[in-house]
């Protein structure tokens, strides 16, 4: 039976029930917009890059370097969408 | 509503019904000409199953040849219409649809299918694999382009085409103010060719980093392979926002959700951002390739390897990451303020330091070439200068304060044309010129061909700098027509006779197609050109298999080495292939998926239902389906092998 | 067909590792996918015209719950991964099941809390928030759906042919979608629901 359970993806699955409990606190503290907002980027892209390395095995092959850049590569496009369309249509007009 | 009434085109005119009789006596002829030389069970069995990238390529090239001409006549009536003042050949409705079908024909149903077939028919010969990643897939793809195409091209004779523009902006897109069924058209249909673009693009990325021939490290794959590879990836990231944006404007249409209309919260301007999103980058999906085809054909008649290898993979990868960075110059009007508009105006100026660097690296190869001028060559000599020019004037419209005076007028039509046709169109044929031959084992008549260049040339300068000159003195795009005061008149008409110059340079190009058909020599070798890349190492015509035995590559130019410098491509002997089965399900899901389509685009729900669910049960289908293949035994390699030497030697 | 055995079975074939790397080019897509919606969704999150905000319809304990499955749901797939790896083929289908299951209380919560924002008047029509607050939430919502079917499949063709290089790999590349719907959640339960409640 414990060899079903690797310490690794039970440690991972832990953290992520941890990260989701930090992520809470903004909803159940006083915060400001920004502390709360610093705490939803962190505790977000951490869990991300958790399921990433840990659940989905990114980096196991020869093709480590393709996966890795293809998704670093998303990453920054979908980033520069999301702020690019906010600077334009909500920060900046 | 009555039930015919549904589907009739609103603003029918003689030359929409004459136009509907002749496709409907066409379809007729064709069904009778297949049933008649009982060619049924060979269309099925070698065409609409195949998954082999070359005939895949092929009916992505028969598409685009099609599409081209269908969207070449919408130009020739648009000239028409604006070659005289005050002119009443065609009525503002008309006007309208003709300029939004051009458009969309153009670019998503013309360039895209026809560097399609570029990416089918060589990326694989040029890397020396057996076939792309997923065969199947391939073919989804093709089939979901086609059904695209089709449902597209129905508008015209069924419920009335679209007529919102090829950028089908809101609020004018909105039901209130295109109420036909036309723009639910331009949803659906582009939503169906796009999923099977992007499937299009995994499926290439995957090859060109997986199926390389033993030796080729990605800094020596060929140019065309590369600059496909990068056009994959911006279709990967490109093409899901174009889907977003395409479903949130069906189900405004639709639904009657609030996306982008002018009530509750609607914001019309986020239709825009989103289309151009997408709409910028896919500009460069289609220049790239077509700088990959002409980096091959300059170094090939310039008997020389192509100058700046490095330079040229760094500035695509560039132009790969800035085309996403610049898509807010095509609204500069808009209404942000100076900051966003500044960023965005150096973004794009930024992007033209890559595009010249390529101008650059070509100059360099032909300095001190042999050069050797052929049509596919004459086109590319063409395009320097020609496309230089757009180039200029595109910095010229990146100016964001100076855009106020070109924005929507004439003088932006002639800059993307003059982009677009000796960029993409003039790479197309000289591509299509040069790998005719592999294709179908002639050449194209080289006469026939440098005439065409010609024609088209002096018709595109006559058709488009007018342009630029009525534009800069405020002649607006997309108006129907003009008063004679204007002084637009003259210059109108110049255009028109530069287009009708290059309808006349199409249909030699038809003539050609025809012409060498019937008289050029079928006693060609498998290496016409004297070239320098693998497509060219395998026969004519291409055995199925592509390459009996996996090549070796050493170089950048492995076939160029492997004739003059002595390296061997074929090492090893013979062994079983293992290819991909046939199968007729991309073509039912394509079906299902134009059923669906069209179901949608008249809200008839249940229909939509049944198309969804023949789409469901194909996937599910495919997930219970064995399916492993079959293998290609060694004697027949070596049958098909000896006969195809014996025939070209 | 090259096998290679050093490998865990589901990369054993070059058709096996190509899948899943095109797999992985296909989530860089729907990265940008739900990227877009995204933009769309905080560009309109404040343009809620007639209709309610967020912090007026959100609810957190259904959230909350949605959260806790989709995310044990992952451990799960993870697990069923690993047992598949050291060829216990009952572990791993019984590991699929519980993610599957585990998957159908997400989707169950989430009809749930879309009939509540219909209840409370937040349809698809009332507003450009509410629209693409359900657009977002749908989306995700029909992926969910999808690899739910098709998790299915798997686990039959699990059951009837046993864990072969193709059942492995298609478990695997299974597993990798499973995970990428969890993270998205993460940031829909970040984004969204927590940063309309703050």
């Amino acid at each position: 039976m414990k060899e079903l359970f690797p310490l690794k993806q039970v440690m991972g699955f832990v953290f992520s029930l941890i990260l989701t409990a930090v992520a809470l606190l903004v909803y159940f503290t006083d915060m400001s917009f920004s502390v709360g907002m610093t705490v939803l980027l962190l505790t977000a892209f951490i869990q991300a890059g958790l399921q990433l390395v840990v659940f989905m095995h990114a980096g196991e092959t020869n093709d480590k370097k393709s996966i890795y850049t293809n998704i670093y590569y998303g990453l920054l496009i979908a980033l520069i969408t999301i702020f690019g369309t906010l600077l334009t249509l909500i920060w900046d007009m | 509503m009555d039930f015919f009434e549904r589907f009739a085109v609103p603003h029918p005119s003689f030359l929409i019904y004459a136009s509907m009789v002749g496709i409907g006596l066409t379809m007729i002829a064709i069904v009778i000409g297949i049933t008649y030389f009982k060619k049924w069970g060979y269309l099925w069995s070698e065409w609409l199953t195949t998954v082999d990238h070359k005939r895949i390529g092929i009916m992505y090239l028969l598409s685009a040849l099609l599409m081209l001409f269908r969207g070449g006549v919408d130009a020739i009536m648009m000239r028409s219409q604006l070659a005289l003042p005050d002119n009443t050949l065609l009525d503002s409705q008309h006007y309208n649809e003709i300029f939004t079908t051009h458009g969309v024909v153009m670019i998503l149903f013309m360039a895209m299918p026809f560097i399609m077939f570029f990416f089918n028919f060589i990326v694989p010969l040029q890397i020396g694999a057996r076939d792309v990643a997923f065969p199947r897939l391939n073919a989804i793809s093709f089939w979901l382009f086609f059904m695209g195409m089709g449902l597209f091209n129905l508008s015209f004779i069924i419920g009335g085409s679209p007529d919102a523009g090829w950028t089908s902006y809101f609020p004018l897109a909105g039901n209130e103010f295109s109420s036909s069924v036309g723009t639910n058209y331009y949803m659906i249909a582009i939503q169906i060719a796009g999923i099977g673009t992007l499937l299009t693009g995994i499926n290439f990325m995957t090859t060109i980093l997986k199926m390389r021939a033993p030796g080729m490290t990605l800094m020596k794959m060929p140019m065309f392979t590369w600059s496909a590879f990068i056009a994959n990836v911006i279709i990967v990231f490109a093409f899901p926002v174009l889907t977003v944006a395409l479903a949130m404007g069906t189900m405004d249409r639709l639904f009657g959700t609030n996306f982008f209309t002018t009530v509750n919260g609607g914001m019309d301007m986020l239709w825009a951002n989103l289309f151009w999103v997408w709409g910028h980058p896919e500009v460069y999906i289609l220049i790239l390739p077509a700088f990959g085809l002409y980096s091959e054909i300059i170094s090939t008649f310039a008997k020389r390897n192509l100058y700046g290898y490095k330079s040229m993979v760094a500035s695509m990868v560039l132009i790969s990451l800035l085309s996403f960075f610049v898509w807010a110059h095509h609204f500069f009007t808009m209404g942000q303020g100076a900051l966003t508009n500044s960023i965005f105006s150096i973004t794009t100026m930024a992007i033209a330091v890559p595009t010249g660097v390529k101008i650059f690296n070509w100059l360099f190869t032909l300095w001190k070439g042999k050069i050797e001028f052929t049509t596919p060559m004459l086109y590319s000599m063409l395009f320097i200068p020609l496309f230089t020019l757009g180039g200029v004037t595109g910095v010229m419209l990146a100016m964001s304060a100076a855009d106020y005076q070109y924005h929507n007028t004439m003088f932006l039509v002639a800059h993307f044309h003059n982009v677009i046709i000796p960029g993409v169109v003039y790479a197309m044929l000289a591509g299509l010129t040069y790998y005719w031959p592999k294709l179908f084992g002639f050449m194209l008549n080289e006469k026939l061909g440098k005439w065409t260049a010609w024609v088209l040339s002096i018709g595109f300068v006559l058709a488009f700098i007018p342009m630029y000159i009525t534009g800069l003195d405020g002649q607006a795009r997309r108006m129907y027509t003009y008063s004679e005061s204007t002084g637009f008149g003259l210059l109108n008409m110049v255009s028109f006779v530069g287009a009708a110059i290059m309808a006349v340079g199409f249909v030699l190009l038809v003539y050609n197609i025809y012409y060498s058909t019937r008289y050029a020599s079928r006693d060609i070798s498998n290496d016409p050109w004297d070239a320098r890349s693998l497509e060219w190492a395998t026969h004519t015509p291409v055995p199925e298999y592509n390459f009996a035995i996996t090549p070796q590559v050493n170089t950048t130019q492995p076939f160029w080495d492997s004739k003059k410098n002595g390296h061997q491509l074929f090492k090893g002997k013979i062994e079983k292939i293992h290819m991909p089965n046939n199968s007729g399900l991309p073509f039912i899901m394509g079906c299902f998926f134009f059923v669906f389509g069209f179901a949608m685009v008249f809200s008839m729900w249940p229909l939509v239902i049944i198309g969804l669910i023949g789409i469901l049960a194909c996937l599910a289908y495919r997930s219970f389906e064995k399916d492993h293949g079959r293998y290609i035994s060694v004697e027949e390699i070596e049958e098909t092998e000896t006969k195809l030497r014996g025939a070209k030697q | 067909m090259k096998v290679d055995n050093s490998l865990p079975l589901e990369y054993s074939t070059e058709e096996n590792s190509l899948k899943i790397l095109g797999f992985w080019i296909f989530l860089g897509a729907e990265i940008m996918l739900f990227a877009t919606l995204f933009a769309s969704y905080f560009t309109l999150v404040n343009r809620t015209g007639n209709g309610p905000t967020g912090a007026e319809i959100f609810e957190i304990t259904p959230v909350l719950i949605e959260t806790i499955l989709l995310l044990t749901s992952s451990f799960t797939i993870g697990l069923g991964i690993h047992a598949m790896r050291i060829g216990n083929k009952k572990a791993t289908m019984a590991f699929f099941f519980i993610t599957l299951l585990l998957g159908a209380g997400f989707l169950g919560f989430e009809i749930f809390e879309f009939v509540h924002y219909v209840h409370v008047g937040a349809t698809l029509q009332t507003s450009a928030f509410t629209a693409i607050l359900l657009t977002t939430l749908g989306t995700h919502g029909l992926h969910v759906t999808f690899g739910f079917f098709w998790g299915l499949f798997i686990l039959l063709q699990i059951k009837k042919r046993g864990l072969t290089r193709e059942t492995a790999n298609k478990s695997f590349i299974f597993s990798l979608y499973w995970h990428f719907l969890d993270v998205v959640w993460i940031f829909i339960f970040s984004f969204i629901y927590l940063k309309g409640m703050m």
